[in-house]
């Protein structure tokens, strides 16, 4: 990754956290003081870096851990609520931020809810299991699903 | 990656499928602290494969399941 691919980077993770949800390219294009063409050329090669992920029409689909469109996972953290990718990610968020925060989920298998605080990087239900079905070889091979 | 409300909804979710790995949610938050606490800091680089391996490694997540490719 080079130092421009790198900045734009960080002042697209920079604005999804000031907006509270993921920037389009014209608004990173505005404070980075360049034109959408070069902000959408950039999220490119970082999506092919694994450094975001984009979605149809080249919007941000994740900035791991937040995630750009709704998720079963909503986190409150840092005076908002994010979306995470997944139950790692929503962890992830409060990490990220370095934030205590909320949790909401539901069970994939019954739908019930879960609430889990997280106070101090420990989540407040130690019941609760955390499942990956894909092995971390194959984590890339689709991030979605993963 | 799910949370589920114990081992038993796990496996009436997997439907028969082969599982994955599964740990407990403290372990998780442990993992998530790790791998993602700098992600916002103003000097993030990105993480190599080796760094992430060391990190999975060092919390205890061993064997095949959690290699990651390029090894």
């Amino acid at each position: 990754m080079n130092d421009n691919d790198l900045a734009l980077r960080n002042l697209t993770y920079a604005r999804f956290v000031e907006l509270g949800r993921a920037p389009t390219a014209d608004e990173v294009a505005v404070v980075g003081g360049c034109d959408r063409t070069e902000v959408m050329a950039g999220w490119e090669r970082l999506h092919a870096e694994h450094a975001l992920v984009l979605g149809q029409a080249g919007s941000i689909r994740m900035a791991n851990p937040f995630s750009g469109v709704p998720t079963a996972y909503r986190v409150q953290a840092g005076g908002r609520w994010w979306y995470g990718n997944c139950a790692w990610d929503a962890f992830g968020i409060c990490a990220a931020l370095h934030q205590d925060g909320r949790i909401e989920a539901s069970c994939p298998d019954c739908g019930q809810s879960m609430q889990i605080a997280v106070r101090g990087q420990r989540p407040d239900d130690a019941s609760l299991l955390f499942h990956c079905l894909v092995p971390a070889a194959r984590w890339w091979d689709d991030i979605v699903f993963t | 990656m799910n949370l589920f409300r114990s081992g038993e909804h796990i496996q009436r979710w997997l439907a028969g499928r082969d599982p994955g790995a599964t740990i407990a949610v403290e372990k998780l938050s442990e993992l998530a602290h790790a791998w993602w606490e700098d992600r916002l800091s103003p000097g993030w680089r990105p993480h190599t494969r080796d760094g992430n391996q060391a990190i999975l490694d060092r919390l205890g997540f061993a064997g095949d399941f959690w290699c990651l490719p390029g090894s």
